[in-house]
């Protein structure tokens, strides 16, 4: 087994009096499609938010190359490689495709960017992609197609040699063809050695885009296992109960939150 | 027919690349003319009228009418170039238009199907992949997707499709597309091409992925412009592709590539096509694994992941991967050997060794092959195209003789 790029030990989070995410242990390896999965509230999106830094976590922790990181925030993560594609708020509107790509990370002086080179660098990773190519790099964010803004946000991650993209619902509000373009996307990242966590309502993307499923229920992860040894009912069922047959939790109706 | 001004034909066998001025009747010199132009557009991307003259030695007004007309067949398109050479009165540049002449391009793999909807000029406009596993490798299962994709990508992308090409993992007949045998696949005598042409409505060639992927690296890759190349890919099984003096090596119905079965080890390793000591027994992904202590079953990530870090420690590398290096090193040199390439392009998996391990055996070749030796600078190189190589050399096939047609 290779090691892992990020590994959580005993997380755990809450929110005032509601403890959201409890002693969550989990390790993501390079090349690996981890798909992670749970009903509404199980803590899917604040386990991804604890890794992004956006949440401070309350006790655990998060170890990256197998050495222990602090988070405190997006731009910490982003030090570390780390890049965050969420459902629809991954760009902003009224930039175009480069200023986009290197929103916070502008290359050159403050006073002087170096457009050419941005225009270029945002150019040739797209290509590197082959995905359906832009008109132009200078196209605004907001004349694009959906499943077009995800290979541009995803497009980031390979830009900036990110080694683990975090993906919240990246297909949640796009149609069957472009879903299809951008798991295909992901699963050639993955191919090329890049870790991806990916949070998805949908059991069919997950069982074809995974190779390691992830299982929360009332904030605890209740199962994690390679997809080839899941089948379709055993993941509904861990989400839904926390329990299928041997796997999941011993007692899930004693569960508390 | 009389041919002067000649473009060198670099690649495929059934192109007709060369350009007619005198001797032949007008019509056909006139349809040569735009194909050879198609081509060369399609192939080497935009520019200018100037240079379709110096390149295509054809004459000025030859190019400008042959452009005029593929503009108004809606092939081409022109427009004033961005950056000024010289003085003078800009010459306009050609652009190919992707959607004007869209194949579909089929990669069937051992674990995974890759489709996508490919334009003129080489640009991947659409695509999507599924996974395959025991029962979706059954070939009814594969056909029924690939139409299903099929239509789900021309309905995305609303230009009509004019024909398609597919990559096999196995021995294909070239002239039906029925596939012998494909080991990894469990496939026997699957008729495919006729399959694929009944439900697509549209012409379909199959071909040996390897063969394809050798076709893709000389008309787009790292081997432009040579001569003599092997292409060899290494996935799950290895396999070879060879262009000869420019020209593709068929052999009997288009058989031959399957370079991955040539003995190295009589009592070696069980091979899946049914004898022991194959090479690709030696340098298959599950060879890798074996040798850097990986579980079978290793996803592809992460075997590709844990290459890239070994790559940070050359030695290390070398150490760790020194009886697959040698084993790599040896077929390579039998392949020289027979083939007499001035490049070996490796796919695939292959791609992501180490430069050390690289190193090695291209050293290797070049000083135990004796036409390594006669050659003197055969090189060991990595495919450029990555795992997208086969897909691309299957749209190459589709676009042979959609540009021919597109021509007339």
């Amino acid at each position: 087994m290779t090691s892992p790029i990020l590994e959580l030990r005993g997380l755990n989070k809450s929110f005032g009096p509601v403890h959201v995410l409890h002693d969550v242990d989990l390790a993501v390896r390079p090349g690996e499609v981890m798909a992670l999965v749970g009903d509404n509230g199980a803590g899917k999106s604040t386990l991804v938010k604890c890794i992004a830094g956006i949440h401070p976590v309350d006790s655990g922790e998060i170890r990256w190359a197998g050495r222990p990181v602090r988070v405190t925030g997006p731009r910490d993560a982003a030090v570390l490689g780390i890049e965050v594609v969420y459902q629809d708020l991954a760009l902003a509107d009224n930039l175009d495709i480069v200023q986009n790509m290197f929103l916070g990370r502008e290359r050159g002086k403050a006073w002087a960017m170096d457009e050419a080179d941005m225009e270029r660098a945002a150019r040739e990773t797209l290509a590197t992609l082959s995905v359906r190519t832009v008109k132009s790099v200078r196209t605004l964010v907001s004349a694009l197609s959906g499943g077009q803004r995800q290979t541009v946000a995803i497009a980031k991650a390979v830009l900036w040699e990110s080694k683990l993209m975090l993906l919240d619902e990246p297909t949640a509000a796009l149609g069957v063809a472009q879903t299809r373009q951008v798991l295909d996307l992901v699963r050639r990242l993955a191919e090329q050695g890049i870790a991806v966590v990916l949070i998805s309502h949908n059991i069919s993307d997950v069982f074809e885009v995974s190779d390691r499923i992830a299982m929360l229920y009332l904030g605890r992860l209740v199962a994690d296992l390679p997809t080839r040894q899941l089948t379709h009912s055993q993941v509904v069922e861990l989400i839904t109960a926390g329990r299928s047959g041997e796997l999941g939790l011993a007692r899930p109706d004693t569960v508390t939150i | 027919m009389g041919t002067c001004g000649e473009t060198r034909a670099r690649g495929w066998p059934m192109s007709v690349s060369g350009t007619v001025m005198g001797g032949a009747r007008p019509d056909d010199a006139r349809r040569h003319n735009r194909a050879a132009v198609l081509r060369r557009l399609h192939r080497d991307g935009p520019c200018t009228r100037a240079m379709l003259v110096t390149e295509l030695g054809l004459n000025r007004s030859t190019i400008k009418s042959v452009v005029e007309e593929l503009t108004l067949s809606g092939l081409v398109s022109e427009r004033l170039p961005a950056q000024r050479s010289g003085a003078g009165r800009p010459s306009l540049l050609v652009l190919p238009r992707p959607h004007a002449a869209v194949v579909l391009a089929v990669d069937i793999r051992v674990d995974r199907v890759s489709t996508a909807l490919i334009g003129l000029g080489g640009e991947i406009l659409e695509r999507l992949s599924w996974r395959l596993n025991e029962r979706s490798r059954q070939p009814l299962e594969v056909l029924t997707k690939v139409i299903e994709s099929a239509r789900l990508l021309i309905d995305e992308l609303g230009a009509p499709v004019r024909a398609a090409g597919v990559a096999v993992p196995g021995v294909v007949r070239n002239a039906d597309g029925l596939v012998r045998q494909a080991p990894y696949l469990s496939w026997a005598d699957v008729p495919l091409g006729e399959q694929l042409t009944a439900g697509l409505r549209m012409p379909v060639a199959v071909a040996n992925d390897a063969e394809l992927g050798a076709l893709a690296e000389h008309t787009r890759g790292v081997a432009r412009g040579a001569s003599n190349v092997v292409f060899v890919v290494g996935d799950v099984g290895v396999g070879g592709g060879v262009i000869s003096d420019g020209v593709a090596l068929r052999g009997a119905y288009g058989y031959l590539g399957e370079l991955g079965h040539m003995v190295v080890r009589p009592d070696g390793r069980e091979c899946h096509c049914g004898y022991r000591g194959c090479w690709e027994t030696e340098v298959c992904e599950a060879a890798l694994l074996r040798a850097l202590d990986l579980p079978p079953g290793t996803v592809r990530g992460e075997l590709v992941a844990e290459l890239r870090e070994l790559a940070a420690d050359p030695a290390a590398a070398l150490a760790r991967l020194a009886g697959f290096t040698r084993w790599l090193s040896i077929g390579l040199v039998n392949v020289v050997n027979m083939f007499a390439p001035e490049l070996v392009v490796l796919g695939d998996l292959l791609v992501a060794l180490p430069c050390s391990v690289l190193d090695a055996v291209s050293v290797e070749v070049r000083e135990r092959s004796m036409i390594g030796r006669a050659l003197g600078d055969t090189r060991v190189v990595r495919s450029v195209l990555g795992s997208d190589a086969k897909l691309i050399g299957a749209a190459e096939l589709a676009f042979s003789p959609v540009l021919d047609a597109a021509a007339t």
